[in-house]
């Protein structure tokens, strides 16, 4: 599929052509530590100052780069769709090239980023336990208890990988073989013949 | 095939997978590498520059450094969670595919620093809310605005512990009449005779 760059990004993006092919490296450099860090204006003070241009033309450019090759990472496309929608531009053979290589050297990582992004659902991260026996208690003594400590670790609920919590519970031998069972039984459930056809037709 | 270092499970697939990989370093770099692994396990820390340049030489990309990394932390805290001696490691080492010299070198590092191992998963393992801190005051009551002549000691007990997320303290503030603090010491000792006898 081609991708159709709206005319403000074909406009910011044509500031590219006027500055040499290194610098248009640089600039793939820093939009990718945009997606990965986020940015500074001093980045982008210091660029504008060595090419004699303001600001804003920079900044344009950098996101401009940065919006080109995260929709070509989203949509996945290939390297002639690349080079099509990018002619589009007008830019000369050598610049079209550099995008492309760009492009060809980090979609897959931009695509690991992206898929980072949606993390609203606190996930799994770790389950830790302890078995103990209680001996006695204040009210009775000669007891033999057995009982399971865990704290489950979700991770995510908005902050992204950060914000861990912990959930404490506890479970004595009986209910957690039920646990067990319940959790294989759902692990056997994904292969059952009707869950195997599904993943066939998803493949 | 049941691994005693794995928990008597099967081993898991991406271990076998990287065992692969570890045979293309020399044992010495091997044996290097398990050291660094070993600090990071005991909570040292880990110096990536080393480890990178430890794996230079066999021109390992940052995914296999990584998995390189990861399989040998499995490798020593599992054995060490399931306490298993260094010969037993060796032979099921070498019946996963590890040669000789490698198995050799990292069962070497694994016996120096078990006890180590062994002792920092203890520290490690989960416990909820430990009690950091306590601090007494004893006052005594002359009156109050309900009676003139008062008269009466007081304990106040200031208790500091973790809290149930990892690195917050809680602060329990109590003041405990005279009578009540005897019975609450009585049945604190009375606990610690019965933790004593299981020692």
């Amino acid at each position: 599929m081609l991708l159709v760059l709206s005319e403000e990004h074909k406009e910011h993006l044509s500031f590219l052509p006027q500055v040499d092919a290194a610098v248009v490296g640089e600039f793939g450099r820093i939009a990718l530590e945009f997606l990965r860090r986020g940015t500074s204006p001093k980045i982008y003070e210091g660029a504008a100052r060595k090419l004699g241009v303001s600001v804003e033309m920079v900044q344009h450019g950098v996101e401009g780069l940065m919006f080109l090759m995260t929709e070509s990472s989203k949509h996945m496309i290939s390297e002639v769709d690349f080079l099509d929608s990018v002619l589009v531009l007008g830019f000369s053979e050598e610049l079209n090239q550099i995008l492309l290589q760009l492009y060809l050297q980090h979609h897959a990582h931009i695509r690991s980023i992206l898929s980072q992004l949606p993390s609203n659902q606190p996930a799994y991260h770790n389950l830790e336990w302890r078995l103990d026996v209680q001996l006695a208690s204040r009210a009775v003594r000669q007891q033999v208890v057995p009982i399971l400590t865990l704290r489950l670790l979700l991770s995510g609920v908005g902050d992204g990988v950060c914000a861990r919590r912990g959930k404490v519970l506890q479970t004595d031998p009986s209910t957690l073989l039920h646990l067990i069972s319940t959790l294989e039984g759902a692990l056997a459930a994904m292969k059952s013949s009707h869950a195997r056809r599904i993943f066939r037709n998803i493949k | 095939m049941r691994f005693r270092f794995c928990g008597d499970l099967d081993c898991p697939d991406w271990v076998l997978a990287e065992i692969s990989t570890l045979a293309k370093l020399s044992s010495v770099k091997m044996k290097l590498l398990c050291a660094q692994v070993l600090k990071d396990l005991l909570g040292e820390g880990i110096d990536y520059d080393k480890v990178t340049k430890l794996t230079a030489d066999a021109k390992f990309e940052s995914g296999d450094v990584k998995a390189t990394v990861a399989v040998l932390s499995f490798i020593f805290s599992s054995a060490a969670k399931h306490d298993v001696d260094s010969e037993s490691l060796s032979s099921e080492l070498q019946q996963l595919g590890l040669p000789k010299e490698h198995t050799t070198g990292l069962c070497k590092s694994y016996e120096d620093k078990h006890s180590a191992l062994q002792g920092k998963l203890r520290e490690t393992s989960l416990r909820l809310g430990r009690l950091e801190s306590v601090s007494w005051r004893i006052d005594y009551t002359l009156s109050s605005s309900e009676l003139r002549e008062v008269n009466e000691p007081l304990i106040q007990l200031k208790l500091q512990s973790q809290g149930a997320e990892s690195g917050s303290t809680e602060t329990t503030v109590v003041s405990v009449s005279a009578d009540k603090f005897r019975v609450l010491l009585a049945e604190l000792k009375q606990a610690q005779v019965r933790m004593n006898a299981l020692q």
